[in-house]
């Protein structure tokens, strides 16, 4: 049992905005009061006591993210290194973080739950053997959907009720939480060299299923299935100029269902070109305000090194193209693909100094903090570990300003930021990190500090540098347990992993069996991750 | 399998090396979007010498050995309708007609592969070679979809690849002796640290390095206390000072390989061994080992984590 005491509390989905007061635990769970003795006291005078992060979209594990392990020694090579101990095992950090570093650096963060954002089913026993390996945080993970040709294929034949049960036996086939649409029809395309630029257009290879389609369609299905988070949208046009109308016009094909939109950043441009690209933040923002059945993550980016991963396989080709640096292509037979491209976010680049605004524009226009998230599209915009330098600029205007001042003066014209004053406070960096995107993802005992709610708590030292006091925790609490203080790993814990378990007529094995005999490489039998592969299984039921 | 119209083997015999390639993966099964199967596709073979995939060829390349990377190079040319110099594609044993016949139908393919096997990324040019088609692949997106993988080595060598990359940031050739992961082919490669007589014990697991490593290697695993982990007795074995039988992984141990296109597979056994698992033995080499005081000195101060 354990008594947080003395520390200012922001607890945002329990309505407390710092006051000082005590939190209890006691069996690894937030309780009202500790009595008795043997209950540990930690002084928390001059902190602040937050509910542990939670990150709505990230990329920690998986082929992809492996992948690109192996085509960037040179960034691991000059990457933080973490030497084995008793406790510890061997990593390393940087850019794509080894499996075991990886929980380490999220913990060491404040973080406590991780959202793997893009699993291929076929490979998703590769992610979960590497989810396994990422320690002390809990996981879950979205599967790719939108360009599976099981669903598509009856998407065209108009058959969606057995499209919904072959959806719900694909999540429960891979172990994961939520679904993921990935430039919906593009990455199909993409396997003939082509993409989904037009959502109204029939994807190639098909007459019927268009872009718009495949994502109204799983909308409704998610939806249906009533799963806890809801659909989890990658735009078409990802990174493009002038996307902000295909933006838009998925946005408006998601009215009347919930939906989640990934790394908005990516999606809020303008201009007709690289060279008029500026940014739409202050339009997506102004259609977001008013359709309060969406959530986004900001999907910001920093200016310095990244390695971008995508299930987005055209879009890496254009910036290979772009770039002339190295190139990563995987096709994931019939159902998904990645591209994996290293990139450079320079200030002094025009195109960089838009995208940089961007991010911080949208979490500064979109006005519910419940709704927007602070995320990196990690590592494609930026590393996950340098989240408080994002803080930083969020809740410091004069800061920002200074900032947005050694931008490219042609760039000035382009963005909103130096315009914007809103200062960020620290219930709302609360909400964005924790309380936001817990309830987004429908995990009721995360994001909060209220009775029952896991013992999951990052404890700050209050300082006025805000990426200081964000960047070292004074002490993480995971499931009760100090995991990290002063900076440091203290005691290694497993993590969790949800995944639902949607309700699906059995008999659709019969339908999809033949199939797999025909055009998969794997038997069908082979191809659901076994219950045992997956550590420490939290199962949701649904439906 | 359901793309692919257009099949080049590079420096690989597929017909002896991985049997079930063609007639499970490439060539023989009728795809989705290849519905005539082997009638649908054509397949280039690329090798200096004939081997038993010819028969399964439409059309036979034959290079002289070592100029793989010269025909790569003027393959890259072709594509980007760079002049080439005739005498020079003379010296590949190619002519400049075949080669162009060879790039109209890259370029006329609706999706292309090529596999490249150890005849290419093993013999002169090595990583260059590999390098070379990687370059030709990603260029020759600018027209068709083309896609490229390696043909990879016996056993589970791309499970192992895929762990190392998960745990230790790097694929193979790394050394932990500083306490945190360092990748260096060439100096930390196995073969390397045996030649230079680097290590001073060895444990090795699912490879048969006696019978395919070079001879001042081998010596070295004779010299030193070396530890194999095999079902069966091999080339290492016998020079080992110890041999402990494990159960077959996939026979009769549970287990996971990844397919060389990084695709994981479960394994089940069929079996029932009198012998544990490799898994289970190095658990207990592994707990004895940890009861062990740490290495570091107590006066070791941590490094912060973030
Ligand atoms: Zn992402």
């Amino acid at each position: 049992m354990l008594r947080i005491t003395g520390g200012r509390v922001y607890d945002p989905a329990n309505g407390i905005h710092g006051e000082v007061k005590d939190v209890c635990i006691s069996d690894g769970r937030i309780v009202a009061e500790v009595e008795g003795t043997g209950v540990r006291t930690i002084d928390a005078s001059g902190m602040v006591v937050f509910p542990g992060g939670v990150d709505v979209h990230t990329h920690v594990a998986g082929a992809a993210l492996n992948f690109a392990r192996a085509m960037t020694p040179e960034n691991q090579r000059e990457a933080v290194k973490f030497i084995h101990s008793p406790e510890l095992r061997a990593g390393i950090g940087g850019i794509t973080p080894t499996t075991f570093a990886t929980g380490y650096l999220y913990a060491g963060l404040g973080y406590t739950t991780v959202n793997e954002a893009a699993v291929p089913i076929l490979s998703a026993r590769h992610t979960h053997e590497e989810l396994r390996d990422t320690p002390i945080v809990d996981k879950s993970c979205c599967v790719l959907m939108a360009n599976n040709e099981l669903v598509l294929d009856l998407l065209e034949e108009g058959e969606t009720e057995r499209a919904k049960q072959v959806v719900a036996w694909l999540i429960w086939a891979a172990k994961g939480y939520g679904v993921k649409a990935v430039n919906p029809g593009g990455v199909a395309a993409w396997k003939w060299g082509k993409d989904a630029k037009i959502l109204s257009e029939p994807v190639e290879g098909y007459s019927k299923v268009t872009p718009a389609k495949i994502i109204a369609s799983l909308a409704a299905i998610v939806n249906d299935l009533q799963l806890p988070h809801p659909l989890h949208i990658h735009c078409n046009n990802l990174g493009a100029p002038g996307n902000i109308s295909t933006t838009l016009e998925t946005m408006k094909l998601l009215e009347g269902y919930r939906a989640h939109m990934a790394h908005l950043q990516f999606h809020a441009y303008g201009g007709d070109g690289w060279n008029s690209l500026r940014s739409e933040a202050a339009t997506l923002a102004e259609y977001f305000n008013a359709h309060p059945n969406l959530t986004a993550d900001a999907g910001a980016i920093l200016f310095g090194n990244s390695v971008t991963i995508t299930a987005d396989g055209p879009w890496q080709h254009l910036l290979y193209q772009l770039t002339g640096h190295k190139w990563g292509n995987l096709d994931v037979e019939n159902e998904t693909g990645c591209g994996i491209v290293p990139y450079v976010y320079k200030g002094s680049n025009l195109v960089n100094a838009v995208q940089w605004a961007v991010g911080l524009e949208l979490l500064l226009l979109i006005n519910d903090p419940w709704r927007i998230f602070l995320t990196t599209d990690h590592p494609n915009g930026a590393c996950f570990w340098r989240y408080p330098e994002i803080i930083h600029l969020l809740m410091d205007v004069d800061f920002r300003r200074e900032r947005v001042r050694k931008l490219p003066a042609k760039a000035l014209k382009r963005i909103v930021l130096g315009d914007l004053d809103r200062e960020y406070t620290l219930s709302e960096i609360a909400v964005i990190t924790s309380a936001g995107p817990a309830r987004a993802l429908g995990l009721s005992r995360k994001g909060h500090l209220g009775p029952g709610a896991d013992a999951d708590v990052a404890i700050y030292n209050e300082n006025p540098d805000r990426e200081l006091m964000f960047r070292y925790p004074r002490y993480v609490l995971k499931g009760g347990q100090v995991v990290v203080e002063e900076g440091a790993i203290r005691k290694v814990v497993d993590g969790r992993e949800f995944i639902v378990h949607p309700s699906f007529d059995e008999n659709i094995e019969e339908y999809l069996r033949p199939l797999f005999e025909q055009y998969y490489t794997m038997s069908f039998d082979n191809y659901p991750v076994e219950m045992h592969r997956v550590e420490g299984a939290d199962i949701r039921e649904c439906g | 399998m359901n793309r692919a119209d257009f099949i080049i083997y590079w420096g690989g015999n597929p017909a002896d090396c991985h049997p079930r390639h063609f007639t499970k993966y490439t060539l023989t099964p009728k795809g989705k979007h290849v519905p005539m199967g082997r009638k649908g596709r054509t397949m280039v073979l690329v090798d200096v010498r004939e081997t038993p995939s010819v028969r399964a060829a439409d059309i036979f390349l034959q290079v002289r050995p070592g100029k793989d990377f010269e025909v790569i190079t003027t393959l890259r040319a072709l594509v980007k309708n760079q002049p080439v110099d005739q005498a020079r594609v003379a010296e590949t044993g190619l002519t400049l007609a075949q080669l162009q016949d060879l790039v109209g139908r890259m370029k006329n393919a609706r999706f292309g592969v090529i596999f490249f096997g150890m005849g290419l990324s093993m013999t002169r040019g090595k990583h260059m070679n590999s390098a070379a088609v990687l370059a030709l692949v990603a260029e020759l997106n600018a027209f068709t979809k083309f896609v490229c993988m390696p043909m990879r080595g016996h056993g589970n060598v791309t499970g192992a690849d895929v762990v190392m990359r998960w745990t230790t940031g790097f694929p193979f050739g790394v050394n932990l002796c500083r306490g945190y992961p360092r990748f260096n082919p060439g100096e930390f490669s196995t073969v390397d640290l045996l030649v230079r007589g680097d290590n001073d014990a060895a444990l090795i697991l699912g490879a048969d390095p006696g019978a395919t490593m070079p001879q001042p290697a081998i010596d070295h695993l004779a010299r030193i206390p070396t530890i194999v982990l095999d079902p069966k007795v091999t080339r290492t074995s016998r020079l080992a000072r110890v041999h402990i039988t494990t159960a077959a992984m996939g026979i009769s141990a549970p287990g996971t390989v990844y397919r060389m296109d990084e695709i994981p597979l479960p394994l089940r056994p069929i079996l029932q061994s009198p012998y544990p698992t490799d898994e289970v033995v190095i658990r207990r080499i592994h707990e004895q080992v940890k009861a062990k005081p740490a290495w570091l000195p107590a006066s070791f101060k941590k490094v912060p984590c973030a």
